[in-house]
């Protein structure tokens, strides 16, 4: 028994990643497991860099901007009238919030995907070819634009071949393998249920970065669609400390509205 | 010649005949949230034909218009029913090569309605490049900046012949409202509807104008820019309506299971929209227990 949960794990990651007086962003999301890698996670992660080295880092979530994030502010559902409720510093057209990372002014952005490849490209529009098409998917959304003008992208994904593939089907978000003429960064780390991986500056080609503890490397090659870039050395992802262990589970989500999606309509938990 | 003020207040039924086959219909509202479901009705039942739809976020809305055959091209970031998963007849038409449809980004589809609303001709964007949008005609026309001469996509202005959008209230004049607390997601619906040539709102509630004159800065779009507001209660159900009322996810779900495959969405459509002759018929089938449970009793604070 380990101590701590997946999704602890990769908050207390992605915190990490999280600069002082930037502007971070998770979408509002849908439900389960994906909720939990898209938005709650992300929210705790963004929360702990608060309570730690980022406290004027802000998190935008949707039109709703700099909402209070421990669990005493945070409603106990998703509901529209508890998002209108929730406690927050500014509430602006979205057209505005979407003109803000146009800017350059958005650091980090939260993202998941249905297929993510060997430089970075996310799709989240469609499984197959346009003439052979298994699964039409519901669509971009704003990805493109944080593909575009995102200071840095966390993407959160199973590891799986389905999911990390060669190449996406479709690229509804640029990744490193041409970024003439745009302003962000692209994507930064890839977070899985079995490893962290980052981008190598020279190629653009992802990374192995650490493995989760008792992972072994062997294990994520082989649910690695592509070849992934090892390092001579790879070390074992940080566990969660006792403190911030003690900070998530007391102050930031003892309900697990965000690392259990309870604030959703749909509660459920990463580990399959 | 003495004149007479214009009443702007008319059926459902002749909101729908506002709307030609062919046109190019551009709908307010946000993945769940406010799409005028009234009018969406009306317009299947008036069988309409080879339409364009446009719009930056859509559920329902699309999903219901696209099962009904009156579409031919859609135009969207996003078709889906968010939590209740993927949008059937949606998923089923696109796969199939029934319908055309052009992804965006958010930013690409609101700068295209904003362009329209502010008459430009096109917007600049730096979204699509290197990226699948490009797939699309709709996003190959690079422009130099003449300033810096970096590469630009320019993004041609959506034009729709006609808006429709829900709102929370209106005078019969055509002066619309939306209540000051609400989901800032929607307040793309107001460049929407300034895009079109024309602008059908359905509402809540109809007020008297003095009402409207006692709160001013509450009106988003004034006469100037409407042509016809409807009395439509609970006009977009199942979406959300922000303070009024929530998300129904019992009905949307019914929705999504019985839309899974041609004939349950032919069945759920005899059932709900085409055996009713109006909104109220349709809301008297959804029951006034389901419309209570979904109901916020809060006071709208002004």
């Amino acid at each position: 028994m380990q101590g701590y949960t997946l999704a602890e794990l990769l908050a207390v990651e992605a915190s990490k990643y999280v600069k002082d007086d930037e502007m971070n962003f998770v979408g509002i999301g849908t439900g389960g497991q994906a909720w939990i890698m898209a938005v709650g996670m992300p929210t705790v992660a963004v929360c702990l860099a608060q309570h730690d080295h980022a406290p004027n880092a802000t998190l935008m979530i949707g039109p709703v901007l700099d909402p209070l994030l421990d669990d005493i502010y945070v409603p106990d559902a998703n509901w529209e009238y508890d998002l209108i409720h929730w406690p927050c510093r500014c509430q602006i057209p979205l057209e505005d919030a979407l003109g803000i990372f146009r800017q350059g002014r958005l650091g980090l952005s939260f993202a998941s995907a249905a297929q993510v490849d060997k430089y970075g490209n996310f799709n989240i529009a469609r499984i197959g070819t346009k003439e052979n098409m298994k699964v039409r998917l519901p669509g971009c959304l704003a990805q493109t634009d944080h593909g575009a003008y995102a200071n840095r992208i966390c993407v959160t994904v199973r590891h799986n071949r389905r999911t990390l593939v060669e190449h996406v089907d479709f690229i509804s978000s640029a990744g490193h393998e041409n970024r003439e003429g745009l302003p962000g960064g692209g994507p930064v780390l890839v977070l899985t249920d079995k490893a962290v991986m980052d981008f190598e500056p020279s190629t653009g080609l992802m990374r192995l970065k650490s493995v989760h503890p008792g992972v072994k490397v062997e294990d994520v090659i082989e649910n690695t669609g592509f070849s992934l870039i090892i390092p001579s050395s790879v070390p074992e992802t940080s566990p969660p400390t006792k403190e911030e262990l003690q900070l998530i589970r007391e102050v930031i989500d003892p309900k697990r509205k965000f690392l259990e999606a309870r604030i959703t309509q749909e509660a459920a938990v990463l580990e399959e | 010649m003495k004149m007479e003020r214009i009443n702007k207040l008319i059926t459902l039924k002749q909101a729908g005949e506002m709307i030609s086959d062919g046109d190019k219909v551009a709908i307010a509202g946000s993945l769940i949230r406010r799409h005028p479901m009234a009018l969406v009705h009306e317009i299947v039942r008036q069988k309409k034909k080879n339409l364009t739809i446009l719009g930056w976020n859509n559920g329902i809305d699309f999903d219901m218009l696209i099962g009904a055959e009156c579409v031919k091209e859609a135009h969207s970031s996003y078709v889906g029913l968010s939590n209740v998963g993927l949008a059937p007849n949606f998923r089923r038409a696109v796969q199939e090569g029934k319908v055309r449809f052009v992804d965006h980004s958010e930013t690409c589809a609101i700068d295209k309605f904003r362009a329209g609303a502010t008459g430009a001709p096109y917007a600049l964007s730096k979204t699509p490049l290197h990226n699948d949008l490009q797939k699309n005609p709709e996003y190959q026309k690079e422009v130099t900046d003449p300033f810096t001469g970096e590469k630009w996509i320019a993004l041609e202005a959506f034009r729709p012949n006609i808006a429709i959008m829900h709102a929370h209230r209106a005078d019969i004049y055509g002066n619309v409202q939306l209540d000051p607390q609400r989901m800032m997601d929607n307040e793309t619906d107001i460049l929407i509807c300034k895009s079109a040539d024309k602008v059908i709102v359905t509402v809540e509630e109809i007020v008297e104008e003095e009402e409207i004159i006692r709160t001013p800065a509450q009106t988003v779009l004034s006469k100037f820019f409407v042509d016809a507001v409807v009395l439509a209660p609970y006009g977009a159900h199942p979406n959300s309506c922000d303070l009024r009322y929530d998300f129904d996810i019992q009905h949307s779900r019914l929705y999504r299971d019985m839309s899974l495959s041609q004939e349950g969405f032919i069945e759920y459509m005899d059932k709900y929209v085409y055996s009713s002759s109006n909104w109220e018929e349709y809301l008297e089938k959804i029951g006034k227990d389901r419309l209570d449970a979904i109901t916020r009793t809060d006071i709208i604070r002004r």
